[in-house]
């Protein structure tokens, strides 16, 4: 590891202007990525600054809305009774995405901004990495491809985020609260990440110097009833194959609001409108459900070794429909 | 030869004598000792597959904070190349010249007064190659093939004319992937000099054999270096060898005349100590209509790298298997550019018993006879290979039980029968061997004064038990409380041990102690020959039994005295005696070594949508022989029946195939099983103690992982109805 400056910020006006005033810093919160990456040799900030001191840990509902702070952990969001009972969706992606030492660590606004998995890009003797070296190439396009994504992505990069919360919170239509140097900004999520394809250097919309700190998430309707399926080879501690985020209201057997994420397919969390629109409003039966899976997945870009995301990924969409529903096949 | 019939069979479940210390933290592994003035390597790897090195670029990292040395080829000490064992020549020692035989290859050492300093260097080396296209795929035409590198191909009757005239035959391919032995330590050296002296801490199965490697290597006697291992974070096979970075470690140490340590990182491990090579078979089967084998016909190919052997004849164990008349095995290995193949958990017959025992359910199928009664029909008492009876083959008894335990009855034969809720539930069942092994091995026993004892061998306790069974065999032996008695291994300088591999040691470790017991015991008794103050005077030493701390005459303790009490009227301080064991010779005692046996029984579950496959249930019955610590042999076939289905379901070394790097070496993306994947384990020992060696004790350390992974792909086609002949059963495959 290379020796780096370490500084603790105090507020959050600190630490955006230490950021600003060092444009290869990086910010350190749970550490659950960042570390790992560090002692990889992938990142190499010269400075570390510590953001674990700001007063942005508080969980706390107005009117109906949640805001979380980004620095609420996985395990203190997951614990919270309004998350239990109106955002199960949430609760479950959390419980499924790490091990309870990781989510004691990892921070609600970190997952947000958690790098990829990809063994190409996570290996330093790996030369051609479009995410890391801009213009090298992908050796992943060429390689051994099963955990890629198959959807916003090229032969550029077809690196997956690997975050399962934030496929929930796609499909919830939450807001991302920014503090910047000289402003303060609120991007939907869904917003918020830009694919693999459009630039593979580029995750997000972020600005070097600007923190997260807050993340809104708006409850759903008290009879909405939602869920989330991860698949994966391994019952745990594996990053998910396909995944899917699923919220319906429904009414005397019609759906009237559906929400519909997907993981494990895509440079960013997937929201998959072209779902939702099959499902709005069509009567809740495995037939409809086989027909919003079928609209989803269309643009899938599959190298080989990706090709079973597509068909998986629209079965596990089917069967966690079904069991939001509660409709057996 | 002594009998043991009066011995119980399954020995008292006692914990481990070591288990406080590892679980307190206080047992040191090879990566906790450090000294005095240490400095610390790290590894550099090449990132090609194949070619050579056209130049090293190290400039930046010798001038690199704290770095001490940076070793290359072209400055390297020469070494020279250490044994030949049963696992094949010695590897290749490092640093030789420029060539680039697998990607992962070490290409250079860096040496710093830090591990952070070294690795920050060693980011800082560069190559240029000159690149050549790399073999990697099993089966290119362009690989050079080895042909019956064991000399174990086999052959008896006439199987092709047998098989052009069977009732029913059966011709099928299975592939199994590369397996990486990933113990949970990672691998370590500290190599110590002083003078023309070696010291070496190293994770190692086979201390003696690093030792001799080191000798030659550097040049000086075997008693100049010394091997030490206390403790070992698991091998799984991968211990067994002297690997390059063993030697590179003490060269370095030996040319910058400082203490160096290594620890390799996870990655490392993918590359720098063996795994399970992959392999493709190919089976014919010819059988009659009412189930009895006429004709087996087994030939594999499995991979192997450029410059280093690997034992692992796949086919091996269907020569013995089964009653057959004719039988041909064949193996070959393709020569590659990738990392060396080793040992890992049950070499070969993990891999030859998925494809036989696959086989055979198949055929059940096909002839609607239980598979079960299958192999019941083809049971054989004796070594088809040399018509000698087995000296303990109890797989009667594990099919049996096994059965009976599992509710193999409650069975509908047909596929797809049975179903809970989204899973379609199969139950699979195959049978399990590992064959015998043993090599030479010696110990030394010594009671003291105060009637406390030490055993000691140069051997290892992986995590099997060693200690503590070794120990526990001692006491018995000495009449001795377990508590006084101390078993000390892991050093190079004790009496000479066999490895800690092909579930050799227990046996061949126990006959050597028992035999340092009983030579312990009849010095005690010559000692008191003609001592007219003893009860044992003129007594014969085979007439002599011990307990409670006193030798005394067979069948009347009254009759003898304590340890203590000779020792002290005879004012020696302490006695000792050596002890050895060498394999029988079967046609000498008329029996054909047997390994152990098992009978495997697997429930899954299986969600045809989503290509999830879990185990359910899973009951393993085993004949282990003599079993001398029912706790830590079970713990051995709970370890096994784990990596079991790990190579069944999850377990895939990837290799790049454009680059020959291996693409997921790190435990987030190489999948082992996690306790979630394994459920409740049934395990029952069964058999007799095995006629064929003094303490009757057969090795457990591999039966435990063979048949798991065909009774899990017998019990998905049970579920299923889908026949899965390629390993692991990724969940895209049942889509």
């Amino acid at each position: 590891m290379r020796t780096f400056d370490y500084v603790r910020a105090t507020d959050t006006q600190e630490a955006v202007r230490l950021l600003a005033d060092d444009p290869a810093a990086s910010c350190l919160a749970g550490g659950t990525t960042q570390l790992d990456l560090m002692k990889d040799g992938i990142l190499e900030p010269p400075r570390l600054i510590d953001i674990t001191r700001l007063p942005l840990h508080g969980i706390e509902r107005r009117g109906e809305s949640l805001h979380v702070g980004a620095l609420a952990t996985m395990e203190e969001l997951a614990a919270e009774p309004i998350v239990a009972e109106r955002l199960p969706v949430v609760r479950e992606s959390l419980l499924l995405g790490a091990s309870v030492q990781l989510r004691n660590m990892a921070t609600i606004g970190g997952n947000l901004l958690q790098r990829t998995r990809c063994r190409y890009f996570r290996d330093p003797g790996v030369a051609e990495c479009n995410k890391r070296s801009p213009g090298s190439g992908c050796a992943a396009v060429m390689g051994a491809a099963r955990m890629h994504a198959v959807l916003g992505v090229s032969e550029r990069c077809i690196a997956l985020h690997a975050s399962d919360l934030a496929v929930a919170l796609v499909s919830l239509d939450a807001l991302v609260h920014i503090q910047g140097p000289t402003q303060r900004r609120t991007v939907p999520l869904t917003e918020f990440y830009i694919t693999a394809a459009e630039s593979p250097e580029h995750e997000n919309v972020l600005d070097h110097a600007e923190l997260i700190t807050e993340v809104e998430i708006p409850l759903p309707p008290p009879t909405a009833r939602s869920g989330y399926l991860k698949v994966r080879d391994r019952v745990s501690y594996e990053f998910a194959l396909t995944s899917a985020a699923v919220l319906l209201v429904i009414d005397g057997g019609t759906i009237r609001q559906a929400r519909v994420g997907l993981g494990g397919v895509g440079s960013k969390p997937w929201r998959a409108y072209e779902a939702e629109h099959v499902l709005t409003g069509a009567p809740v039966t495995t037939a409809t459900f086989l027909d919003a899976a079928e609209a989803t997945m269309r643009d899938a870009w599959t190298v080989p070794g990706t090709e079973f995301k597509v068909p998986l990924a629209r079965r596990t969409l089917v069967r966690e429909l079904q069991t939001v529903a509660g409709v057996t096949s | 030869m002594s009998t043991v019939e009066s011995r119980p069979l399954i020995g008292e479940g006692i914990s481990r004598v070591d288990g406080p210390r590892k679980v307190t933290g206080a047992a040191p592994y090879p990566m906790d000792f450090s000294v005095p003035g240490q400095a610390y390597g790290t590894l550099v790897q090449s990132t090609i597959a194949a070619g050579r090195i056209v130049r090293m670029h190290t400039d930046e990292a010798a001038h690199s904070p704290g770095v001490v040395t940076v070793l290359t080829h072209e400055n390297a000490l020469e070494v020279g190349t250490g044994p030949a064992s049963v696992l094949g020549a010695s590897p290749p020692a490092p640093l030789r010249n420029d060539r680039i035989v697998h990607h992962g290859q070490h290409i250079a050492f860096v040496v710093a007064e830090t591990p952070e300093q070294a690795t920050a260097a060693a980011r800082l080396v560069r190559a240029d190659y000159e690149a050549a296209e790399p073999l990697l795929d099993l089966q290119d035409p362009r690989a050079e093939h080895l042909h019956d590198p064991w000399g174990m191909d086999h052959s008896r009757g006439d199987a092709a004319a047998a098989l052009e005239s069977a009732e029913v035959t059966l011709h099928s391919t299975y592939l199994t992937a590369d397996n990486t032995n990933n113990p949970l330590g990672l691998f370590a050296t500290l190599a110590v000099w002083d003078g023309d002296t070696l010291t070496v801490h190293d994770t190692s199965q086979w201390p003696s054999m690093v030792r001799a490697s080191l000798a030659m290597a550097f040049g000086i006697p075997e008693s100049s270096v010394r091997v030490l291992v206390p403790y070992v974070g698991g091998g799984f096979g991968a211990g067994l060898r002297a690997w390059p970075h063993v030697i590179l470690t003490a060269m370095a140490a030996r040319m910058t005349k400082r203490p160096v340590k290594l620890v390799l990182t996870r990655p490392q491990m993918f590359t720098s100590i063996g795994h399970r090579p992959s392999g493709v078979q190919w089976l014919s089967v010819g059988i009659r209509r009412d189930g009895e084998l006429v004709a087996l016909d087994h030939r594999s190919l499995s991979s192997l790298s450029m410059e280093d052997n690997d034992f692992e004849p796949f086919s091996s164990g269907t020569a013995f298997a089964y009653q057959c008349p004719n039988v041909i095995t064949r193996d070959e290995q393709a020569k590659l550019n990738i990392a060396v193949p080793t040992s890992m958990r049950a070499p070969a017959e993990a891999q030859g018993n998925f494809a036989l025992e696959s086989a055979l359910d198949e055929l059940s199928y096909t002839l609607g006879i239980d598979p079960v009664e299958l192999r019941l029909r083809n049971h054989t008492d004796v070594d088809p290979r040399n018509g000698l009876p087995w000296s303990g083959k109890a797989i009667l008894e594990c099919y049996e039980i096994g059965a009976r335990r599992f509710g193999w009855s409650d069975r509908n034969p047909e596929p797809r029968s049975m179903r809970d809720g989204n899973w379609l539930v199969g139950y699979g069942m195959a049978s399990a061997m590992f064959p015998y092994f043993a090599q030479p091995c010696m110990a030394e026993a010594t009671v003291n004064r105060d009637g406390s004892a030490f055993v000691r061998s140069a051997a290892t306790d992986i995590g099997t038990g060693t200690y503590t069974v070794m120990a526990q065999l001692s006491a018995e032996e000495l009449g001795l409380p377990l508590e006084k008695v101390r078993f000390d291994l892991g050093d190079s300088d004790m009496p000479d041990s066999m490895m800690a591999g092909g579930s050799g040691l227990t046996g061949a470790l126990g006959n050597a102690v028992h035999d340092a017991c009983r030579r312990l015991v009849r010095s005690f008794v010559d000692l008191v020959r003609d001592d007219a103050d003893s009860p044992l005077m003129g007594i014969s030493p085979h007439d002599v039994e011990c307990s409670d701390g006193r030798i005394h005459l067979m069948g009347c303790p009254d009759r003898g005295e304590s340890y203590v009490d000779i020792l002290a009227r005879h004012g020696t301080p302490q006695l000792s005696a050596t002890g050895s064991s060498t394999p029988p010779d079967a046609k000498e005692i008329g029996l054909s070594l047997a390994g152990a046996y098992g009978a495997k029984f697997v429930e899954v579950r299986v969600d045809p949508d989503l290509g999830l496959v879990r185990v359910a249930r899973v009951v393993s019955a085993i004949d282990g022989g003599r079993i001398l610590n029912e706790k830590t042999a079970r713990s051995q076939i709970i370890g096994g029946t784990v990596g079991g289905i790990g190579m069944a379901l999850l377990e895939d070394t990837v290799t790049d195939p454009r680059t020959g790097r291996i693409a997921n070496g790190t435990f987030a993306d190489y999948l082992v099983a996690v306790n979630a994947d394994v459920p409740e384990l049934d395990v029952v020992f069964v058999g007799e103690p095995d006629r064929g060696t003094p303490t009757g004790t057969k090795g457990v350390g591999e039966v435990g992982l063979v048949g798991i992974a065909p009774a899990i792909t017998n019990a998905v086609y049970h579920a299923t109805g889908k026949r899965i002949r390629s390993l692991p059963i990724t969940l895209d495959t049942l889509l």
